[in-house]
């Protein structure tokens, strides 16, 4: 009886496939403004600005729109304040939920959530590629 | 395990005598020390200035390691015929490719060590405050390197290194967008753009240059699950290079 | 209960892949045959004949296309099985960035073997490579690199040695040294599987041969088969026609009877030796002499 085989490709894309429903099913994604609650979107002073992205750092248009700001070294104390950027759009890298207290667990959640799910994945392929190399 | 320790021993001494890694160290290095050189308005900038750009040097310093070391270690192994006797006799394909990874993984993290090293040096020339969170930072980074290390290793079972070079930096500049900016390069279809930016890394949880420059308190709990992130992502794409590399022939 | 042999290989067959419309290259096409314990088994063919391609895929670097292979009725690249090879590639590399001892040392440990200094100094000195321990690989000679990978194939005293065209390049007193190692290590009981282009190494050490053209198997026996039993003597006279030599060979049975023809016609016989059929001859007629 002939035996029927299954491209690698295929194997590999059966859990690839799995992950996107997985991903897709989650009502939530990195950014920001899906968990930000309602009273920080709303807040006038996290509304989207024309601040860039300020690699610089120096202390210039946003001054004034310094909110509640957050414990800061001696040294970049004065020039930080006033940093917040539009919700969602990362221009500090991982800045943003730092300065965001629930920012951070969801975060963390996220990249456990993904780290697990990867892990799982990589598993799966070592094993599937395995197999069918012994065959 | 131990033909794997014996072989990755074998690929870290291999890579410590080839100049491509002191190419690239010396190279990161003059940058940083370039860095450090530009004038700034006051002392406290100049801190920030150095440290933000000066782990932003780091970051870009792991991705050029990664090329340097691994983009050309399989192809080269095949085109000298090095890889027959290993394959065919002490080694499983998966040990070679741990091996071969893990030897990589351990230069490269020695080279960023050194850098931060560097950068530390050059904060102390500037009497500016060493700030705690430097080593974590570089170690972060690191984590990323090893990342970009498995993608490099990933892409060299089935294209040449000069094809290797665009394809990891584009996958590099692409994990740093936020979902925001990766839907905005194609708006008319956000479903499939949000989907895409969600299988693909997040590499910008690696970058804390920006709340160290500024002094934020980091808590240990996010370097961990960082590096644990990063691992596990490591790990897929190791495994994708290992099904691609069972798959292969080895004329 | 057959004999569980070191190396069985039923209906072989592979095929390399080319670019779409231009279809595959059969590298090798239903090919069998074995090696038995304790034998050394020659395997000739000219260039492109699929003889590397057939060690790759003992070795497990290839996938088959068909058939199966064995290695003591294990699948090929099993831990248990890469144990008991020791390998020679055609062409040996290595990183030239280290030494002879260095990678005797590293592969002793990725096979798990203890790592004794005294032992690697007298496998180097085996091979012929005393003087040369701690000399970067990237001053050594193309047959000083073949004597390093027959260093490494010796190391675990394997129980099956696969060489491919280990002599190959070599001059005629390394070939003899090789020849004389191949042999030591077939009295101690390691069974051999030599792929060759020099079919007189193949004529001297080998007991079987099996001989492949285009892929395809032309010929397989023990030598006495191959080279054929019977005796054929070869002889000289001098054409009336030319005045020139004429050699003639035929079977010994028919010997007396030629003579005495020869005889009758009054032609001068020059001599009457014993012609001895050598492996090339084999080979020529196995092959039709066609270089493919």
């Amino acid at each position: 009886m002939k035996r029927v085989c299954i491209p690698i490709s295929t194997l590999i894309l059966i859990p690839v496939t799995l992950t996107l429903l997985l991903f897709t099913g989650c009502q939530t994604d990195y950014d920001i403004t899906d968990v930000a609650p309602a009273d920080f979107l709303d807040s006038e002073e996290h509304a989207p600005h024309d601040c860039d992205i300020d690699h610089d750092h120096s202390d210039g248009e946003c001054e004034e729109e310094s909110p509640e700001e957050l414990p800061l070294d001696d040294h970049v104390e004065d020039s930080h304040a006033g940093h917040d950027h539009a919700p969602g759009t990362r221009n500090h890298g991982t800045q943003w939920f730092f300065n965001q207290p629930w920012a951070a667990p969801f975060i963390w959640k996220k990249l456990f959530r993904d780290g697990g799910i990867f892990l799982a994945l990589a598993v799966a392929v070592f094993f599937i590629s395995g197999r069918r190399r012994k065959k | 395990m131990k033909a794997v320790f014996t072989f990755s021993l074998m690929t870290l001494r291999m890579l410590f005598r080839r100049r491509t890694l002191w190419g690239i160290l010396l190279v990161i290095l003059l940058a940083l020390a370039g860095i450090a050189s530009v004038p700034s308005f006051d002392v406290s900038n100049q801190g920030r200035f150095i440290l933000d750009f000066g782990l932003f040097g780091i970051e870009v310093g792991a991705l050029l390691l990664a090329l340097g070391l691994a983009a050309t270690l399989f192809p080269r192994d095949r085109e000298t015929r090095t890889l027959m006797p290993l394959i065919a006799v002490p080694l499983a394909r998966w040990q070679y490719l741990l091996g071969r990874f893990m030897g990589a993984a351990l230069v490269q993290a020695a080279a960023l060590l050194v850098t931060c090293l560097g950068l530390m040096l050059i904060l102390l020339f500037h009497r500016l405050p060493i700030p705690g969170d430097l080593l974590p930072a570089t170690l972060l980074i690191i984590i990323e390197g090893w990342f970009l290390l498995s993608t490099v290793f990933f892409f060299s079972f089935f294209t040449s290194p000069p094809l290797n070079w665009p394809l990891t930096t584009m996958l590099f500049i692409v994990s740093q967008m936020s979902v925001a900016e990766f839907v905005g390069i194609m708006p008319s279809a956000p479903g499939l753009m949000r989907t895409i930016r969600m299988i693909l890394p997040h590499a910008d949880v690696f970058h804390i240059k920006d709340p160290i420059a500024h002094g934020f308190e980091i808590e240990p709990v996010y370097f961990l699950i960082a590096i644990f992130y990063g691992l596990c992502y490591s790990a897929f794409m190791l495994s994708l290079a290992l099904a691609v590399f069972r798959g292969r022939d080895l004329k | 209960m057959a004999d569980v042999h070191p190396l069985q290989v039923v209906n072989l067959s592979k095929q390399f892949p080319r670019k779409k419309r231009l279809g595959s290259v059969q590298a090798v096409a239903n090919i069998s045959f074995n090696v038995r314990q304790g034998e050394i088994v020659g395997f000739i063919g000219h260039n492109g004949a699929g003889k590397t391609t057939t060690i790759k895929c003992i070795l497990g670097l290839l996938k088959l296309t068909n058939g199966r292979i064995s290695l003591w009725d294990d699948v090929p690249a099993h831990p248990n099985v890469r144990k008991r090879i020791g390998y020679i590639p055609e062409n040996p590399d290595y990183d030239d960035s280290f030494h002879p001892m260095e990678y005797l040392r590293m592969f002793a440990s990725m096979r798990g073997l203890a790592d004794v200094n005294s032992e690697w100094m007298k496998l180097l000195k085996r091979v012929g490579l005393t003087g040369w321990e701690t000399t970067r690989i990237r001053q050594f000679s193309k047959g000083m690199r073949q004597r390093m990978s027959l260093a490494l194939a010796l190391q675990s005293n394997p129980d099956l040695l696969i060489m491919d065209e280990p002599t190959g390049g070599l001059d005629p007193i390394a070939r003899k040294e090789f020849r004389e190692i191949i042999l030591e290590e077939n009295k101690r009981g390691a069974s051999v599987f030599l792929s060759s282009h020099i079919l007189s190494d193949v004529e001297t050490i080998c007991d079987r041969a099996v001989i492949l053209s285009g892929g395809k198997l032309m010929a397989e026996g023990s030598m006495t088969d191959l080279l054929g039993e019977e005796h054929l003597y070869r002889i000289t006279v001098i054409s009336r026609k030319t005045g020139e030599e004429v050699e003639e060979t035929i079977p010994e049975a028919d010997l007396q009877s030629r003579i005495d023809s020869i005889r009758k016609d009054n032609l001068p016989i020059v001599k009457v030796e014993m012609a001895l059929k050598s492996l090339e001859d084999v080979f020529m007629a196995a092959t039709g002499g066609e270089k493919q």
